[in-house]
């Protein structure tokens, strides 16, 4: 039954799903655990265990020992294993048991939950799947030329605990356009969606608004986003930024770890390509700059999830982006393989051109200026919206 | 197994209208790909290809997975336009999208 227009609309809030999605998910730079020790880190409603052998190489168990259920997170790292800490069970990064210092053997079943790694652009990436499928080489997001050289600086990467959302808030934004505006202070010019396979992309243009933004002239900064999730949990935003025409290349990771049904681990890395005749000091001092202007934009986002409720039966009008498309295209990496539809995978394309949405919101900014210059006529202080005040103006794919 | 389960069948009947509802089939005009199309207005456009339709086109199948294939086929586009402009795709919104 559909809508007559006499109906109250209510929300469906729906049933959150009961597992996590399949697919590669990052669990933070590699060299976060080169240091010899075991660490924890919280995924897939559990705790993992991850570690650097000899070799070097990164392993990932789940966190909890077999034997007695020891904390692996808590025990050290001898030889290429991990040691629990309860009664020193050696665990390879094969997931088998190799020594029990007080034990003539080994039981044959002693093996444990070992996640796929794969080591890309200086990050750990796992693979998850439910069903214990292998880790599906093909749809690994793609090596970042330049990144880990000289021309690039090196990640600046951040870690976000959220409590009180479901991570699909946080996939909704691909095809959000209007909530550039409303939240990040930006003017989206034009906006583009492409869903196919295991990748779901989004192009936008966007400027900030002069209207809001304590006057750091950020109405002549022009950001082109394209920005591509690989998978269900990791997008790469490639990002130009011109502003007065110096024109910077920075690349942007939004990756996370669900925890639970309502809660997240949001990640970030920023990196930028140094800008030519610039030094290392003044490049890192650039890159540190976006990184807390996105840090900040993701922060907006943030406080708008964990007030909301989630929704199945959003309401949408002609200027909205494909919610509901993107959500069929998510729901791929919550089924098991052999039930993925084709519509879930097919291509689909989206595009709006946002010259409607511009024209009112331009009168809107129009108006908060001349308010503006009102109140700076009458009043003594300069501030023109001390609320505004080190608000970022442009952002990303999110 | 899904992602969120709706709790009421009338979000299954919004998830027709949203996606499948109102979808014009358009054929290119190069080639054997025929897509779902809807405009809700002159400046939006939808394109649902099928499996099928996207074996059929030679330009998308050229560019092989990379980050080059995230854009349209300038033919596929252009077949729409015309598509458009004969009137045989039909541009409006119904009750807002
Ligand atoms: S619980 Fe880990 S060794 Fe006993
Ligand atoms: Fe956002």
């Amino acid at each position: 039954m559909s809508d007559t227009g006499s109906s109250t609309r209510y929300l469906d809030q729906g049933k959150p799903p009961e597992r996590f999605a399949r697919g590669w998910h990052c669990l933070g730079l590699e060299s976060a655990f080169a240091d010899g020790k075991p660490h924890g880190i919280e995924a897939f409603g559990t705790k993992l265990v991850v570690w650097q052998d000899s070799q070097g190489g990164t392993n990932v168990l789940d966190g909890y020992c077999r034997h007695m259920g020891g904390d692996l997170t808590q025990g050290s790292v001898k030889g290429d294993e991990v040691a629990c800490p309860f009664h020193d069970w050696r665990w390879g990064g094969d997931g088998k048991c190799k020594q029990i210092p007080y034990a003539r053997r080994v039981p044959l079943r002693a093996r444990t939950q070992k996640y796929p790694v794969v080591i890309r652009n200086g990050q750990v990436l796992v693979w998850h799947d439910v069903e214990g499928g292998a880790p599906d080489m093909d749809v690994l997001p793609p090596e970042l030329p330049g990144i880990g050289t000289d021309e690039w600086t090196d990640w600046f990467w951040e870690v976000v605990p959220i409590e009180g959302s479901n991570c699909r808030e946080l996939i909704d934004n691909v095809v959000d356009m209007a909530h550039f505006y409303y939240v990040h202070l930006s003017f989206p010019t034009s906006f583009r969606n492409v869903f196919e396979g295991t990748r779901a992309t989004q192009y936008m243009a966007s400027k900030g608004r002069p209207d809001v933004s304590g006057g750091y002239g950020d109405a002549e900064m022009f950001l082109k986003s394209e920005a591509t999730y690989y998978g269900p949990s990791y997008m790469i935003n490639w990002l130009e930024v011109d502003y007065k025409g110096f024109i910077t290349e920075v690349v942007l990771i939004n990756c996370h770890l669900p925890t639970g049904p309502d809660s997240f681990t949001l990640q970030y890395g920023i990196a930028v390509k140094k800008p030519e005749g610039l030094d290392e000091k003044t490049a890192q001092y650039i890159a540190k700059k976006y990184a807390t202007m996105f840090g900040e934009g993701f922060l907006q986002d943030v406080h708008i999830w964990k007030n909301k409720v989630p929704v199945q039966n959003p309401l949408l009008c002609e200027e909205d982006g494909p919610v509901y498309q993107l959500r069929r295209w998510y729901e791929q990496f919550y089924v098991d393989v052999a039930d993925i539809a084709p519509e879930m995978v097919d291509r689909f394309e989206f595009e709006v051109d946002t010259t409607k949405a511009n024209e009112f919101w331009q009168a809107e900014v129009a108006e908060n200026l001349a308010k503006k210059a009102r109140e700076d006529g009458e009043g003594a202080d300069g501030v023109a919206n001390p609320e505004a005040e080190g608000k970022p103006q442009v952002m990303t794919g999110t | 197994m899904a992602s969120f389960v709706p709790l009421s069948p009338d979000t299954l009947e919004d998830q027709r209208l949203y996606t499948s509802a109102r979808l014009t089939e358009v054929a290119c005009l190069d080639c054997l790909a025929t897509v779902g199309v809807k405009k809700n207005s002159e400046h939006h456009t939808s394109i649902q290809w099928s499996t099928e339709a996207r074996a059929h086109c030679p330009e998308l199948t050229r560019r092989a997975g990379g980050r080059e294939s995230h854009a349209g086929c300038p033919r596929m586009l252009a077949s729409i336009e015309t598509a458009v402009r004969e009137g045989a795709v039909p541009v409006g919104a119904e009750d807002g999208y």
